[in-house]
C-alpha cells in the first residue's frame, strides 16, 4: 500500500507518530497525478511548488507539535469554483481563463490555518452546471473506474482525483447532486450539507439559494473530519448558520440500532436500473439487520423537483453569471465598437454551450409575462418540498435512497440531450430545494461500477447523516474497493 | 396567470439573448429554440402541482436581515481589485463607449 492510497485519519496518525513526513506524502500524491493525471484529466492546475511549501510547513508544525490538527499535512484537492488568492480559478469557465483571485474562499483559509496541503484546482462543469464534467470549458475528465465513461457532475474533477489517488479528499460544491451524484459514480463518500452549515464566501456563485461546499473522501470518518474542518459560522456570509457546529465524531459509531428510516418509494424512479435498485434494496435490508426499523415514508411531490429546480437554479444562475461583462475580471473579447457590444461578443465567446442555455432559461423564466407561471410557481413547488421532508420526518429520522438512477455512463451518451442529462439528478435535487442533508456512501459495484446509497438526514443532522452512513460503512466492504487506476499502483 | 407555451419563438430566443447581454448566431437561434421548447416542456409538470393555498419559498433559511456594526473594516485595496482588470487606468475599469 503506497502512502497515497490511505485516508485522512490513517495518514494524520502517521504524521503525528512522525512516521511520515507530510513533503513524503505530498510527493506520493503528486507522483500518482504524474502517472495517471494525463488519463483521468482532473485537474485544472496542479500547484505542485504550493503544496510543498505548505508541506514542508506542516512538517514544521508536526515536529514542533504545536496546534497539529487533523487536516495538518493532508494534501486536498479544491474544485476550481473555490477562490484561492493569487491561484488561477476558472470555475471550469474560458471567461475566467488567467483570473487569479485576490482573496480565499473561507473554507479555503479554514484548511489553510489546520495546515493543510492544496495540490491543486480540480476540473469540473463550467460554473458547476452539469451532471457529467463534460460542459467543462477546457477538458472533459474520465473516471477511474472506465476511462470511456463520466465522473459525474459537477465536482467531477474532485471525485477523480481522490477515486484514483491523486487526492486524499477533495472539496466539491453542490447545488443539484454536484457532489453527491459524482461520488456514487467513482465509488466515494460525498455529503451535502444543509444551507448554512458551509460558509460559501468565496465560492463562484451558481444558485445562491441552493450552492453549499462539502467533503469527498474515502470513507465516513473522513467525510467527519473535513466536514469538522470547514464547518460553522463566518460573519463574510451572512446566510452561514450560527448554529453551533457539534463534534461529529462523537456519535458517528453510535450504529442505527433503535432507528427508523424512511424509504421513499417516489425515489425509486422510472428508468432506474435494475442493478442500482437491487444495490439499494440490499442496502437498506443491511441497514435492518443492523437495528434500524424500515419504514414505507411519502415524499409525493418528488416529481415536480426536477421542474422547479430547472426554473430556480438557472434563474438564480442568470443573474448571478450577469457580472462576466469582460470590464473587471476575465476574458474580454476584441472588436466590439461600444460597450453594449463588448459584453454580447465577451459571453458569447467567453460561456460554454450549457451556461448559454440555462441563462437563456433563467432569464426567459424571470421575463415579464412569465415570471407568475414559472418562477413564482416553482418557488411555491419548493415550499411543498420543504413540508413533504418535513412531514417525513416526523415519522422517521432519515430517509435511504438511491444517489443515482444509474452508474456512470459513457462519455457522450448524452450530451446531445439536455433533458436526460438533467434527469441523471432527479433523487439528489429535493434534498437541495428542501434545505436537508444528504450523504453518498459506497454500496456496491454494478458491473463493474460503483453505485452509491445516499442517506437524508434533517437540516444541520449532518452527525445524523454521517453516523447512519458510518454504521452501513462499518458493516461492508464496498468503501475498500479500489478504482482499476488506483488499485494498480498497490 | 398567463399560460406558460411550449412553443418558444425564435424571436423569443432572440429577445431574450438580448436582454441576457448573450451574442448568439442565427443557427444557434434555432438550435437553444428547440432545446429549450423541449426543456419548457418537461417543466410544465409544474402546474401537476396544486400551489393554491401555498407560500412561496424566496430563501431557505430561518434568519433574516444579518446586520453588523457600522463601522469601517478593512477591505481590498484599489490596487488588488484590479489586477484581473482586462483594461484600467489609474484606479478606474475602462470600458468602450456605451454609444459610438
Amino acid at each position: 500500500m503506497k502512502l497515497f492510497h490511505r485516508t485522512i485519519r490513517d495518514l494524520h496518525q502517521m504524521l503525528r507518530d512522525r512516521e511520515i513526513s507530510s513533503v513524503e506524502l505530498t510527493q506520493s500524491v503528486l507522483d500518482q497525478i504524474q502517472a495517471v493525471g494525463d488519463r483521468t484529466k482532473a485537474y485544472l492546475l496542479v500547484t505542485k511548488e504550493l503544496a510543498l511549501r505548505q508541506a514542508h510547513a506542516a512538517d514544521e508544525r508536526l515536529r514542533s507539535k504545536r496546534d497539529v490538527r487533523p487536516m495538518t499535512g493532508i494534501p486536498i484537492a479544491l474544485k476550481d469554483v473555490l477562490c484561492v488568492k493569487e491561484v488561477a480559478s476558472t470555475a471550469g469557465s474560458k471567461i475566467l481563463k488567467g483570473f487569479t483571485p485576490p482573496y480565499s474562499a473561507t473554507v479555503v483559509e479554514r484548511l489553510e490555518a489546520e495546515g493543510a496541503v492544496f495540490l491543486g484546482k480540480t476540473n469540473c462543469d463550467e460554473f458547476a452546471m452539469g451532471s457529467s464534467n463534460e460542459n467543462s470549458g477546457y477538458w472533459p475528465v474520465h473516471n477511474p473506474w472506465g476511462l470511456d465513461r463520466v465522473p459525474g457532475g459537477s465536482s467531477g474533477g474532485s471525485a477523480a482525483a481522490v477515486a484514483s489517488g491523486e487526492a486524499i479528499a477533495a472539496l466539491g460544491s453542490d447545488t443539484g447532486g454536484s457532489i453527491r451524484q459524482p461520488a456514487a459514480l467513482t465509488g466515494i463518500v460525498g455529503l451535502k450539507p444543509t444551507y448554512g452549515r458551509v460558509s460559501r464566501y468565496g465560492l463562484i456563485a451558481f444558485a445562491s439559494s441552493l450552492d453549499q461546499i462539502g467533503p469527498m473522501t474515502r470513507d465516513v470518518v473522513d467525510s467527519a473530519l473535513l466536514l469538522q474542518a470547514i464547518a460553522g459560522h463566518d460573519p463574510r456570509d451572512s446566510t452561514s448558520s450560527p448554529k453551533p457546529v457539534p463534534d461529529y465524531l462523537a456519535t458517528l459509531g453510535d450504529g442505527v440500532k433503535g432507528m427508523r428510516l424512511g424509504v421513499p418509494e417516489e425515489y425509486f424512479v422510472a428508468g432506474m436500473e435494475p442493478a442500482v435498485e437491487q444495490s439499494i434494496r440490499d442496502a437498506i435490508r443491511l441497514l435492518e439487520q443492523q437495528g434500524a426499523s424500515i419504514e414505507e415514508v411519502s415524499l409525493p411531490h418528488s416529481d415536480v423537483a426536477l421542474p422547479a429546480y430547472y426554473i430556480i437554479a438557472p434563474a438564480e444562475a442568470s443573474s448571478n453569471l450577469a457580472r462576466y461583462d469582460g470590464v473587471r475580471y476575465g476574458y474580454q473579447a476584441e472588436g466590439a465598437r461600444n460597450l453594449i457590444e463588448e459584453y454580447m461578443l465577451t459571453r458569447q465567446q467567453g460561456f460554454g454551450a450549457e451556461v448559454k442555455r440555462r441563462i437563456m432559461l433563467g432569464t426567459y423564466a424571470l421575463s415579464s409575462g412569465y415570471y407568475d407561471a414559472y418562477y413564482l410557481q416553482a418557488q411555491k413547488v419548493r415550499t411543498l418540498i420543504i413540508d413533504d421532508f418535513k412531514r417525513a420526518f416526523t415519522k422517521v429520522d432519515a430517509l435511504l435512497g438511491a444517489t443515482s438512477p444509474t452508474v456512470a455512463f459513457p462519455l457522450g451518451a448524452k450530451t446531445q440531450d439536455p433533458v436526460a442529462m438533467y434527469l441523471n439528478d432527479i433523487i439528489t435535487i429535493p434534498a437541495n430545494l428542501g434545505n436537508v442533508c444528504a450523504i453518498s456512501v459506497p454500496c456496491g459495484l454494478a458491473d463493474g461500477l460503483p453505485v452509491g446509497l445516499q442517506v437524508i438526514a434533517p437540516g444541520f443532522r449532518e452527525d445524523l447523516a454521517l453516523r447512519i452512513a458510518f454504521a452501513f460503512e462499518a458493516a461492508t466492504e464496498f468503501h475498500k474497493a479500489q478504482s482499476p487506476l488506483m488499485g494498480a499502483a498497490a | 396567470l398567463p399560460e406558460p407555451t411550449s412553443e418558444l419563438s425564435s424571436r423569443e430566443v432572440e429577445h431574450v439573448a438580448r436582454l441576457a447581454r448573450l451574442g448568439i448566431t442565427p443557427d444557434e437561434v434555432l438550435k437553444y429554440r428547440d432545446q429549450l421548447r423541449n426543456i419548457l416542456h418537461h417543466i410544465e409538470a409544474l402546474n401537476r402541482a396544486d400551489t393554491s393555498k401555498v407560500p412561496a419559498t424566496a430563501h431557505p433559511l430561518e434568519e433574516r436581515n444579518v446586520m453588523r456594526e457600522d463601522r469601517r473594516e478593512p477591505c481590498l485595496p484599489a490596487d488588488a481589485a484590479l489586477r484581473n482588470a482586462p483594461s484600467r487606468e489609474d484606479s478606474y475599469f475602462k470600458v468602450k463607449a456605451i454609444q459610438e
